[in-house]
């Protein structure tokens, strides 16, 4: 008897124990980390400017290699910053890394954020960057969902994307069609069924490649195009909306038929790198609803095809003809719950990232990357695709991105399924639209 | 008697640390957090029993509950039958029997995620161009529909966790005295009757053993699920685990996560011990 209480006891001193020391092991890192930084300072000689340690925390994969290279050009420049990068893939991912990150206490110096939601979560720890000159050569309207009331800037964005239809130009030629005049979606049936009608000639398996198993396809990008008048064209708007109405509801649900009937099947499975690399690259098929950041992947697959074969045309949206959607997939944070070397030392390096010469010429041409910044008027743009959004964003033909003001999970747990299940045949249109505007007023 | 008692605690102190570190105080913890705001680094308000009234009203949850269910109760059934079939098979006169063994554990050695992309590969690919070449539309648009999804789950699963039942099969079946199977064999038993008879009896501690690890492997699995279908075609195949990793993570609710977390622990822990419990009355001691 007492044997048993005695181990009870025993046991509960272990435990306790075991709570004490990972409580120390969490305040130990701290200190540590900046106890190595100061005495780096101290032997550093350069200008008697103290040594910083940057370290970023990103979630755009796709330019990791690049970044990491232009980081390593500015630590070659200034030798007492060093930077640091993670980067970590794909939307969802990434938060919740960051978030991880942060309540260990082990908050990046720069971060990136993705929507309204993500500033909103992250917002006690953004600096305000409206001092920097970023900030001052933004394009027009760059800013204005980082602009909070008070004036302050709360993040810098990465770049512009834009997405359409993309399209094969030998294909559309030889059908005898001129992509560039496609303009309302009348023109575009017409384009579709007259490629449809010829696929034996053409030497392709169908029109569209429609990814059904990727619900951002659909929910997000197709989705947003319908959606975004009943914003206004405002994320915030979206992101502050406690309901929709898909007032364009039936517009949606015509073009994605259209897509759907004319696709490779089963469209179900066929997710983005079928229909990007396999079905669009490889030419067997006439165009696909995708953005510019396919490019770097259509140069892998086919340099050639990449720089000379492929066009994009906006999705028609009545009234709204020939204007593709523009936005800014990701911005820049700067942590402010650090001293004020390492924040200004943040802001110095995004500064000079996109203003300065061998960062322009970087951004540009390694990133790939639509600026969003002035001062890039005289500079080529890296490839066809980005130079069609770039064109159309200076020309102001846009639709604004409201899809990152979508409440948390919708598209992946919500809309993407709902879509899934209406090409499935498991739900009509009108179930379809009344579930998703269910789940939206309940995320919200 | 005091060095003994130093010992005992010397080793089992690094387990019992681990246990707690990583079994026990999370454990206690996300318990505590199910019946919070939390969101992941703070909370603000204790909200009782709220989440858990709401998963009453979760139709997602109860679809994937559901389909974990069926699944589970599927591949209990596949993965004992052909593990023990596959042990039998092995533990006979074949010449080939070593080589075997080592191909048919050999998927156990393949982890989860990139079996689902292989496997994912398989369905739709080759078995497309197969169907194709063969006419047989059965074979074409796989995983585009629940069916489909459900079944590439279930083959998925099985062909990789087979051969690790069949290792546990072999272990008991090699166990059993040759001498009572001598006897059978001159008293002028058939094969089938010293499988019912003698065989099978002798084999219920393999049962409760391989019934507990293919019960609880098949309720938590994740992995495949992600890389083979990733849930879809509209969440249709989307299980348990999974839809609480999308509710904490990809939907940003932490504690209504959690709280789906600690259903989930009840369901399988009970079903798991009342498995156990069961399958021991049923035991025989030689």
């Amino acid at each position: 008897m007492s044997d048993k209480k005695n181990f009870f006891y025993k046991g509960l001193l272990m435990v306790s124990a075991a709570g004490l020391l990972a409580a120390c092991g969490n305040e130990g890192d701290i200190p540590g980390t900046d106890g190595t930084a100061d005495n780096g300072g101290d032997t550093n000689g350069n200008g008697g400017r103290e040594e910083v340690n940057l370290s970023i925390m990103q979630g755009k994969v796709e330019f990791n290699s690049q970044f990491n290279d232009l980081a390593q050009m500015y630590m070659d420049e200034n030798p007492n910053v060093n930077i640091e990068i993670t980067s970590v893939g794909g939307g969802t991912d990434y938060f919740t890394q960051l978030t991880t990150r942060f309540g260990a206490g082990d908050e990046p110096a720069i971060f990136s954020v993705a929507g309204p939601n993500e500033m909103e979560q992250m917002s006690e720890y953004m600096a305000d960057l409206s001092d920097t000159d970023a900030a001052e050569a933004a394009l027009e309207g760059m800013l204005d969902s980082v602009t909070q009331d008070d004036g302050s800037v709360s993040a810098l964005p990465y770049n512009l994307e834009g997405y359409g239809y993309i399209y094969n130009k030998e294909v559309f030629d030889a059908a005898g069609i001129d992509a560039e005049a496609i303009s309302t979606y009348e023109d575009l049936e017409e384009a579709v069924q007259t490629i449809d009608s010829q696929l034996d000639d053409l030497g392709i398996r169908a029109v569209f490649a429609l990814p059904g198993a990727e619900g951002w396809v659909m929910g997000d990008h197709l989705a947003n195009v319908y959606l975004t008048t009943e914003f206004n064209e405002d994320v915030m708007e979206a992101y502050q909306a406690e309901t929709l109405t898909f007032e364009n509801g039936d517009e949606f649900q015509r073009m994605l038929d259209l897509q759907a009937e004319y696709s490779i099947t089963p469209i179900l499975s066929l997710d983005y790198s079928q229909q990007v690399e396999e079905y669009f690259s490889l030419g067997q098929v006439a165009m696909i609803q995708q953005g510019n950041w396919v490019y770097p992947t259509l140069e892998q697959m086919d340099p050639e095809f990449a720089e000379n074969g492929v066009g994009m045309i906006p999705i028609p949206l009545e009234g709204h003809e020939g204007k593709l959607p523009v936005g800014i997939p990701n911005y820049w944070a700067v942590n402010s719950n650090n001293d004020d070397a390492t924040v200004q030392a943040a802001k110095d390096f995004l500064d000079w990232m996109y203003l300065s010469d061998e960062g322009k010429e970087f951004v540009i041409n390694e990133f790939n990357f639509i600026p969003a910044y002035e001062g890039y008027e005289d500079m080529e743009i890296g490839d066809p695709l980005s130079q069609v959004v770039y064109d159309y964003s200076q020309s102001g033909d846009t639709l604004g991105w409201v899809f990152n003001g979508y409440p948390t999970g919708f598209t992946n747990n919500e809309f993407g399924p709902n879509l899934q299940a209406y090409l499935g045949g498991e739900m009509t249109w009108d179930e379809m639209i009344e579930n998703s505007i269910q789940a939206w007023e309940s995320l919200q | 008697m005091k060095n003994k008692e130093l010992s005992f605690w010397l080793f089992i102190t690094p387990v019992l640390l681990s246990l707690a570190i990583v079994v026990l105080i999370p454990g206690v913890m996300g318990l505590f957090y199910s019946f919070t705001d939390w969101n992941g680094l703070t909370f603000n308000n204790f909200i009782g029993l709220e989440h858990y009234r709401r998963i009453f009203q979760d139709t997602q949850f109860g679809r994937s509950l559901l389909f974990t269910f069926v699944f589970a109760l599927v591949c209990i059934v596949a993965l004992n039958v052909i593990g023990l079939g596959l042990a039998l098979l092995v533990t006979s006169k074949l010449k080939s029997r070593n080589i075997l063994r080592t191909i048919f554990f050999m998927p156990n050695l393949i982890g989860g995620l990139i079996l689902g992309f292989i496997w994912q590969f398989i369905f739709i690919r080759v078995f497309s161009n197969l169907g194709t070449l063969i006419g047989v539309e059965a074979l074409m648009g796989w995983l585009s529909t629940p069916a489909t999804g459900f079944w590439g789950l279930v083959i998925l699963t099985v062909w990789q966790q087979a051969g690790y039942i069949m290792i546990i099969y072999i272990a008991y079946l090699q166990g059993i005295p040759k001498e009572l199977l001598e006897s059978a064999d001159i008293d002028g038993a058939t094969p089938g009757q010293k499988f019912r008879h003698i065989i099978f009896p002798l084999l219920a501690p393999g049962f409760t053993v391989s019934m507990f690890l293919t019960l609880s492997s098949s309720f938590k699995i994740y992995d495949q699920n992600l890389s083979l279908t990733g849930g879809g075609p509209y969440n249709s195949t989307q299980m348990v685990a999974m839809n609480i990793v999308d509710t904490a993570f990809s939907s940003n609710q932490m504690a209504y996560g959690q709280s789906k977390a600690v259903i989930f622990f009840i369901i399988v822990a009970t079903f798991s011990l009342s498995q156990v419990y069961f399958n021991k009355k049923r035991e025989v001691d030689l």
